[in-house]
């Protein structure tokens, strides 16, 4: 997972032309949570399927599909293999009736049931559509747009720039470990070890880590007095984002969408689309 | 001709800024070690996910809010950024773990130099952490095993209990207690090693 996360942190923004570009920070924001809300709320299969092509569609447009399927195989394919084998197998989910598929394995008959492997499916791809919505907000805003509108937002300022600044140093120290690493290396350590050794080999590298890292602190704490941070004065946005003609029509669209869930929840349920398949709850 | 010439007073200051400048510039530095330790776990290929060991380093050297916003911050950047929308409740567990981890400083448990009350308190620490690690993964990840090493013992109590519940409990015991008493352990040991000069939280007792 650290690799895609870092390679994501690190690209920070995917420059573009895109409508997805052009769009508004706080209209791709709302966005990603109308969508993740609703894709919680029913549990359709169908439906999510619809709302992960919908938004992998928006991902290629922008031109960061790659970096969604990239994340999507690291953290979301695990998930829902582990799932399929253990919940849709014959491993004890109560609500497993209707045999999928059977085969015989080394002599056992081993069985995929269609409950279970529509409760893993639908819990995933409600996942898939988070994330992928998630980076298609992140991915396309420019960083002083996001600053802009977390602060446009009434966020504090002092919580914008501590977002803002975990994104930035999270490059900044994984570049940093690996120069630990490459010095500890040379003195000899062993990555190879026994399980013990390696636990104990944690406390050489980040020993190092966090004490540059708290010396920056105070660098940072004066680099940063030094430009106003704390005085008593009202902050002013270097990229002030205002909505244009597409966010309304974006919102509208959204508007539109949510009084259509609102309606197939009040005359179909929960289970819109999907037939023959009831509504589990986790654990129940 | 007279001229009246304003009395001018020295600006009153109630603390001084540069404490607050500190902690907050010490808030990101606890969420991006919080995510690097992700990736040196990786590089030693351990069993562990430790990513909520500078949660309770930070709450030990800058008190229990740095701590525990850290942690929060950690998840929030990550579900806005890598994990998606519902991860960010995981952060309501950094805070946890920031709360129990200031209980266990203040009582003077979090210390290299009781080495038995350092474990213990560890121990505890992952115990109690199933609670809301379970109610997480209701809510989020609808009880599915998301972590392959804790997978098989998922399996294995599902067919013995035919609860996801149980499942899940069960495996989040087992990934928890030693992740949570190493992580502990780390915080410790790395808080023990920091200068004086660094440690803005009060000390115990």
């Amino acid at each position: 997972m650290s690799t895609a996360a870092l390679r994501i942190l690190r690209t920070g923004y995917v420059s573009g032309d895109s409508v997805v570009h052009r769009l508004d920070g706080r209209v791709k924001f709302l966005f990603f949570l109308w969508i993740s809300v609703f894709n919680y709320i029913f549990y359709d299969l169908y439906l999510s399927i619809v709302s992960f092509l919908l938004v992998l569609a928006l991902a290629t447009i922008a031109r960061v599909h790659r970096f969604a399927l990239t994340v999507l195989g690291v953290i979301v394919l695990p998930i829902l293999a582990l799932g399929v084998i253990v919940i849709g197998g014959p491993f004890g989910f109560p609500h497993n009736k209707t045999l999928l598929l059977a085969f015989d394995l080394l002599g056992f008959k081993i069985g995929l049931f269609l409950e279970g492997t529509v409760y893993v499916s639908t819990w995933t791809v409600r996942l898939a559509v988070t994330i992928t919505s998630a980076l298609i907000a992140y991915l396309t805003t420019h960083p002083s747009d996001l600053a802009g509108i977390m602060l446009k937002s009434r966020i504090p300022y002092k919580f914008a720039y501590a977002f803002l600044a975990t994104i930035q140093l999270i490059p900044v120290l994984t570049n940093e470990i690996s120069t630990i690493y490459q010095a500890q290396v040379s003195r000899g350590l062993n990555v190879k070890a026994k399980l013990i050794q390696r636990f104990k080999s944690i406390i050489v590298l980040i020993i190092p880590l966090t004490l540059g890292a708290i010396n920056q602190t105070q660098i940072r704490a004066i680099a940063l007095e030094s430009r106003g941070f704390s005085a008593p004065v009202k902050k002013v946005m270097l990229r002030d984002p205002t909505l244009k003609s597409i966010d309304y029509l974006s919102l509208l669209l959204m508007t539109v969408g949510t009084i259509f869930f609102v309606y197939l929840i009040m005359t179909r349920g929960l289970v819109p689309f999907i037939q023959g398949v009831r509504y589990i709850q986790p654990g129940g | 001709m007279s001229t009246e010439i304003g009395k001018v007073e020295p600006a009153a200051v109630a603390r001084p800024t540069g404490f607050v400048i500190l902690q907050i510039v010490l808030i990101p530095v606890i969420a991006a070690l919080n995510y690097v330790t992700g990736v040196i776990v990786n590089i030693l290929k351990l069993p562990l996910f430790m990513d909520t060991w500078a949660t309770m380093f930070g709450t030990v050297v800058a008190g229990l809010w740095v701590g525990a916003a850290g942690g929060f911050l950690y998840n929030i950047v990550m579900a806005f950024t890598v994990w998606g929308l519902p991860a960010w409740v995981w952060g309501f567990i950094n805070i946890y773990i920031a709360i129990i981890t200031w209980v266990f400083w203040r009582i003077g448990w979090v210390t290299v130099k009781s080495p038995v009350k350092l474990l213990v308190a560890g121990i505890l620490v992952g115990v109690t952490n199933v609670v809301p690690v379970t109610a997480i993964s209701w809510l989020v990840f609808g009880l599915l095993p998301t972590y392959a090493g804790t997978a098989p013992i998922y399996a294995a109590i599902l067919a013995s209990t035919n609860s996801m519940l149980w499942a899940s409990v069960g495996s989040s015991i087992i990934a928890e207690i030693p992740d949570k008493l190493i992580s502990l352990i780390l915080a410790a040991v790395v808080a023990s090693r920091m200068p004086a000069r660094f440690t803005l939280g009060r000390r115990p007792g």
